[in-house]
Parts: structure tokens; sequence; C-alpha cells
């Protein structure tokens, strides 16, 4: 095993390798940045390229616009409070009031370290114990994941916003709107009212940049902002001390993500929720996040990059891809002659080592071109208002229509930047509708699953046969404290 | 390394050039002038997503304009289908499905267009036979004992799949029906996560593409034990007619469908693509590579096959959803 390792380490040290990856990286993180188009669009354009390039040098490119994308989809969610995927989400409350003072810079610093430690730390922790984790996977059933959904909700609900009944309504709104559509397990309409439109639920991509960017925009306009001083608006780099302050917090969020990493179906924005939550419960002021606070940012973007290690676990130990990303990758490496499964290692040990140490590399990679191009990005902020307004709408509109080409998007686009800004003067925080709206369908589904397994009796099902069961014995204890923590931990709590 | 790559690349260059040159030049009106959009109905990522951008990195060369892939999931299938179904019958909007798409979601619901009307068929790619697998430790040594078993405990059998009147489901569906016995059939979002059931002994049987089951065929963790069609795929394992499955079960079919109204040249220009890309030595190297066959059918002798998996799927619908 060691042998191979330390052949595949050889084989990752090349030029082209690194050349090639860092072009991914560059154009994953450009491609990121720009609202509607998504990392997982740019991966299925530029896969026929790795197919005529060697596996060490076609894979690694391939990881390299993944990596960019991730960290790509911040720049908006910071600058312009535009949330291009859901797992920018977390990054962009902290992160945007971070521009608004003026520290545009330090907030896309922070989620460059913040990510590219998690991602590391992860990735390193998967090769070791790639084994281990496979056998973990196949722990996770339908049952499971409904318990591990359902505990996530709830937590976000009693941890984020500053009111949590209002979170909990907020919530239910929002798996409520999951719900428009066609039902994913019987293929029934639901709440649909007849439209053709409506049959495939309201699509993401159009609600988070409604519900987030419109209502910001109006927010600048209603209060006029003429007088900002632009020079002072970029603001001044990250330092080693801020840094250090937020090491315990980055570490806690690589855990969490690396944690839910290893379940099947969870992903990105569920980690990003839980590294957020914990950091905000374990904080002696959290009272600042949601208001500018570096720790928030930190939590975020260190807990979703962290997942990226331990996803590749069922690609390369079972050939079975778990989310849209490593389908891709799936296909890049079926189209080498590698068949990721059971016996990739015993075939190709050197070749997969390689690629996992050129992921590690990688990120090595993009520390520096990502600190070399954030000054290039935290400039526009710096743009006259005046300019920058019509620019984010602009962003706003177009990014929704190339997201799929559907007119009828732009009209969501609207109603829920309507609805961001009733909301938002009405005091009622969005964050939890938005976790509702894309947990929402997935617990649904498990839920469904675990009947069907059950012929019919989900509950007697878990309680019985399952570690589903023992998810929510520990569940409950953690969320009972959360609550109880909430209403009269400390008053301070805003 | 670099070389073929450089080549390559230029070619992509050069050919993506000439379209849009030719695109801005309003004389020479001969098919195609301008880039092909193909749009398919399914999410990126998935098997009709890497065979689509196997097929749009070589097709190029046949047609002298660049094809583009548009994914459009959403309602099953059904946003893409009817984009499609919408767009100028101009050879410039084709659709890219599967004959469950395609032929058996009329019967199940209202759709916003009729596939027998509003399309033709281009080319029918490739096929894929299904196969009924089970752990390598299951209790279930053959068909015939699954079949046995499945018969004594109507029910009691899990069999994981890849959602509902989707490609392993139908299979399932006709295979009980086929049979006389009862599987209790358990959703699963894809083929992938259906294997991993399989796996992790929350399923007892699934059914696969041999291309997606081949690692851990080799690996001796999975065995099968039928797989679809008249012949055999491997020497030792039975065929569903051998099983005693009646009718032309299993095999999934990835069809590039054309607006109906589509002019017989534009057509004839976009099969003789197809024809000539089935012969193409990169394309073929890559396809295997994927685990794929190449079985290209065009225009009414596939229409003809539509026409007859309609009427089987309309049988099996109404047979499911009467009980």
């Amino acid at each position: 095993m060691f042998e191979m390792f330390a052949e595949g380490f050889a084989m990752a040290m090349r030029l082209d390798t690194m050349a090639l990856m860092s072009i991914g990286l560059f154009a994953g993180m450009l491609v990121g940045s720009l609202p509607g188009f998504t990392t997982l669009m740019a991966m299925a354009i530029l896969l026929p390229i790795s197919f005529f390039l060697e596996p060490i040098v076609g894979i690694p490119f391939l990881l390299g616009i993944y990596k960019g994308g991730i960290f790509g989809g911040s720049v908006p969610a910071i600058l312009i409070s535009m949330p291009g995927t859901g797992a920018a989400v977390a990054t962009s409350r902290d992160g945007y009031k971070l521009t608004q003072q003026g520290k545009s810079r330090k907030a896309l610093d922070m989620a460059l370290f913040a990510s590219v430690w998690g991602d590391t730390s992860s990735d390193m922790f998967t090769i070791i114990m790639m084994f281990p984790i496979a056998v973990l996977v196949m722990q996770f059933g339908p049952p499971e994941l409904f318990a591990v959904l359902l505990m996530s909700l709830v937590i976000i609900a009693a941890t984020s916003g500053s009111n949590p009944l209002k979170s909990l309504i907020m919530m239910m709104f929002g798996l409520w709107l999951s719900f428009i559509g066609t039902d994913p397990l019987g293929g029934v309409e639901r709440f649909t009212f007849g439209l053709f439109e409506l049959k495939s639920g309201i699509p993401l991509l159009p609600m988070l940049i409604g519900v987030f960017a419109l209502p910001e925009v109006a927010s600048v306009i209603i209060r006029n902002e003429k007088s900002r001083k632009l020079a002072a608006l970029v603001g001044e780099r990250l330092t080693f001390a801020e840094f250090r302050r937020c090491l315990k917090t980055i570490c806690r969020s690589t855990a969490i993500g690396t944690g839910v990493g290893i379940v099947p179906g969870l992903g990105q924005i569920v980690a990003a929720m839980m590294g957020y939550s914990a950091a905000k419960n374990a904080s002696d002021h959290p009272e600042t996040f949601g208001e500018g606070e570096l720790e928030g940012v930190a939590a975020a973007e260190a807990a979703n990059n962290a997942v990226n290690g331990p996803t590749m676990v069922p690609l390369l130990t079972l050939g079975i891809p778990g989310d849209n990303v490593t389908a891709i990758l799936l296909g890049a490496f079926v189209a080498q002659g590698l068949r990721p499964g059971p016996q990739l290692f015993e075939e190709q040990g050197a070749t997969v080592f390689a690629i996992l140490v050129a992921m590690v590399i990688a990120n090595l990679l993009f520390l520096v071109i990502g600190y070399l191009s954030i000054p290039m990005f935290s400039r526009l902020v710096t743009i006259k208002t005046s300019i920058l307004i019509p620019l984010v709408i602009m962003f706003a509109f177009a990014g929704t229509y190339v997201f799929r080409s559907d007119a009828n998007d732009l009209l969501i686009l609207v109603a829920f930047g309507v609805f961001g800004i009733i909301a938002k003067s009405a005091r009622f925080d969005v964050m939890p509708m938005v976790m509702g709206f894309i947990l929402g369908p997935s617990m649904e589904y498990a839920f469904g699953q675990t009947a069907a397994m059950s012929g019919g009796n989900p509950v007697g099902f878990f309680v019985t046969e399952r570690i589903g069961a023992l998810a929510v014995l520990l569940a409950t204890p953690v969320i009972g404290y959360l609550l109880w923590k909430r209403l009269y931990g400390s008053p301070k709590t805003t | 390394m670099f070389t073929t790559f450089a080549k390559k690349s230029l070619a992509v260059l050069a050919v993506t050039g000439t379209a849009i040159a030719a695109s801005m030049s309003p004389a020479l009106a001969e098919y195609p002038e301008k880039p092909i959009t193909m749009v398919i109905p399914l999410g990126a990522g998935g098997s009709h997503d890497l065979n689509a951008r196997v097929i749009t990195s070589i097709i190029p060369t046949y047609l002298e304009q660049a094809m583009i892939v548009r994914l459009t999931p959403g309602a099953g299938g059904q946003k893409g289908t009817q984009e499609v179904a919408n767009a100028p019958a101009d050879g410039y909007t084709l659709l890219f499905t599967h004959n469950y798409i395609d032929m058996l979601q009329q019967h199940v619901e209202t759709l916003p267009y009729d596939p027998a009307e509003d399309f033709v068929t281009v080319a029918r790619v490739n096929f894929a036979p299904i196969a009924v697998a089970v752990l390598a430790d299951s209790p279930y040594q053959t068909m015939d004992d699954l079949i046995e078993a499945s018969k004594a405990d109507p029910g009691g059998i899990q069999m994981a799949h890849s959602g509902n009147w989707g490609a392993l489901f139908v299979p399932a569906a006709q295979m009980m029906k086929s049979l006389g016995m009862e599987w209790n059939l358990v959703p699963y979002q894809g083929g992938g996560p259906a294997l991993q059931a399989l796996l992790s002994g929350d399923a007892d049987v699934t059914m696969g593409f041999p291309s997606s089951l081949s690692s851990h065929i080799d690996a001796g963790t999975v065995r099968i034990l039928a797989t679809a069609g008249p012949e055999r795929i491997y020497d030792d394992i039975p065929t569903f007619t051998e099983v005693g499955v009646e009718g032309d079960i299993g095999f999934m079919h990835r069809v590039v469908l054309a607006p109906a109204d589509t002019p017989e040249d534009v057509l004839a220009t976009l099969s003789e693509a197809f024809v000539a890309l089935g012969e193409d030595r990169t394309f073929t190297r890559m396809m295997g590579r994927l685990g794929e066959n190449i079985e290209i059918i065009t225009g009414a002798e596939y229409d003809a096959m539509r026409a007859e998996q309609s009427v089987a799927y309309e049988a099996l619908v109404a047979d499911l959803t009467s009980q």
C-alpha cells in the first residue's frame, strides 16, 4: 500500500498536471463567480477535454474546476449578497455584512484560507481513512438519512435567526414550497394549480438570488447611499491574528464537514449550515454572528469544503457516485479506462493515489491563485453605487436566465425578491425557509423510501431495526439542549 | 501527449470557428449552417449526459457544425421534451432521450405534448440491456431460486430501483407481471443509490446495466442472475426469455429525436452523420470504454419500434395501476 502511495505521489508531481490543474482552478473560479453558471455545468462542458488527456492530467483538471468553482460561488455571495448555490448561503450572511463594512477583502481572504484548510485536512483524512469510511458509508440507508435530515432541520430552525418561532414558521413555509411540483415517489402533482411551469417545482437558483440579492438592492436604493467612501471600501487583507482567532472554529467546521461528507446524500449545504450553527453556539458572542463576523465566514467555508474529501470514497471504492459532481468524475474515470469500484486499488493503485495526492496539491495551488486574484474581485465593490446597483440587477436577471434559459424563472426571481423585501421589513429571517426548501425533498424522499422498505410502517421500522433509531435517540438531547439554551440560556442572545 | 491534445483542441476550435463564420454569412443555405442544440431532458452527470458529451465532441467532424448539449431536467423529463416539441422544426433543436420517457409516460399521465405525433426519430444511438443482480453471498443462486422465493413470499423480497416508471422499475414490473410474482419495489434516486442499497443489504435484489455493474461482477461482490433479451450476454447466465419472461423487455434505447415537421433532407443529413459517427474509430473506442454498445438505427425503422413500445407500455401501465 505504501509503495503504491509513493509511486502515486511521484506520478502527481508532473509539470503538465500542475499546469492543467491551475487552468482548471482558474476557470472554475471564474465560472463559479458568475451567478447562474454552476460548477457542475462547467465540469460537464469541459469533460470532453479530459477524454483526450492522460488520466493523471485530465482528472486533476476536472478536480481543479470543481474546487475553484466552489470558492468562486462564495465571491458573489460575499460581495453582492448573491449566493449562486445553496452551499454559499451561509457564507453570504456574514460575508456580505463585512463587505458593507468595507472589509470585503478580509472576508474573501478568510473564505479562501478556511476553504483551503477545510479541504486539505479532509482530503488527507480521506486518504488515510479511505476504507473505514467506505464501511461507514454503507451503514447509511434511507431511515438514517431521514433521521439526520430531520435533526439538521431542527438545529437550523433553533439556531438561525433572532426568534425561534419566526424561524420555525419560515422553515415550514420553505418545506411547503418544496412540496410544490411532482411528488418524487408517487408522481402525483401537488400545489401546481394546474400550471405546467410548476410541475418540476420551484427552481432553487432564482429563489436564492431573489430572496437574498434583490432585498439588498432595494435597501441600497431606499437608503440612497450616494456618499460611500470608495477608496476605503476594499479594506485590508486578513491578518494572522484574525486567522488564529478563527482557527478553532475552522477546525471544528472541518470536522463537521468531513462527517457530513461521509453521510451519502447530505452534501455541502447541510455542512455549511451545521458548521455555522455550531460556531455560533460555541461562541461567547453569538450576537455578532450575522452582523459581519469573520468567524461566520470561516465556519461556513471550512465546513462546505471539508465535504469534498469523503464524497470521493463511494466513487473510488464502490464505483457509486454520490452526487452529480462525482457522477461526472465517474464518467471521466471510465472514459480513461479506469473503472472505479472494488478492484480499482488493486489494478490501478498508483494512479488512484496520484489523483488523491493531486487533490491535496490542487488546494495548495489554489491558495496561491486565489490569493493573487482576490484583490481583483474585491475591487468590484469600489464601483460607484450608481453603476454597481444596475450591474447587480443585471447579474441577477441574466444569471437567472442563463441558468436554464426559462423566462418563467424571471417571474419567480421577482416574486421571491418581493417576498424577501417584505420578510426583511417584518424581521423574518429567510435562511430557514431556504434550508427547508433545499432539504425538504431529500427528507420526503427518505421518508417515502423508509415507508416503502417497511411495507407501510416507517415508525416501527425506526425503533426496531436500524441505526436510524440510534440517530434519533442521539439527536433528541442535542436538540433539547440547543432549544433550552436558546430560550433560557444566555439573555444576551438577540 | 500534449501534441494529440493540441491537435484535438485545434480541430474543435477550427470547427467552432467555421461554425461561427458560417452562421454569420447569409448565403449558402445548406443545412446545417449554424450550431445544433441537443436537449437532454435529464440532469448532469448521468449516463445520457456522458453519452452526449462523447457524441458531441466527435460528430462535428461529420456535420461540419458544432453540436451543443443543453440539459433541461424537470418533471421526469417532460420539461426538456416539451421544449423540443415547441421548438422550430428546422433541425437545429434535437432531443436526446430514452424509450421510457418517450413512450411510457404518456400512459401514466397527461402530457403537454403527444410523443407519437410531435417527434420523429433521427437515430437510435445504442441500447443497454438490463441485468438482475443480487449480492454474491445471497441465498438466491439462480434466477429460479429468486422466482421461487418471490412466489412463496409475495412482497417479501425488497427490490431497489431507480425511480418510478424508470429504466430499472419498468423491467422489474414487466418481470413481475410476466412471472406472476410480487416484489416490494423501493425507489432510489438513480441507479447508483439502488446499487448501494443492494451492497449494504437494504435490498435483496436490484437491476442494473452491465456497464455499471461490471466492476462489481469482476470483484465478485455481485452476482448476475439473468440478462435481458433472447441472446446471452454472459455464457453461463440465462436470458429473460430462458427464465420464462415474455416480450421484448429490459432494454433502454438512447434515441435522438427531432420535431415532427423537420424537412426530409435535414433528417437525412442528420441520420447520415450518426451512421458515420457509428463507424468513427475514436467514437467506438470511447463508447467502448464507457461500456456502451453502438447500434445505430435511423428514422422510420426505429419509429416502428416506438409504436410497438407504446402498445406494450400501455398494457403494462393498465395492468399495474388497475390493482
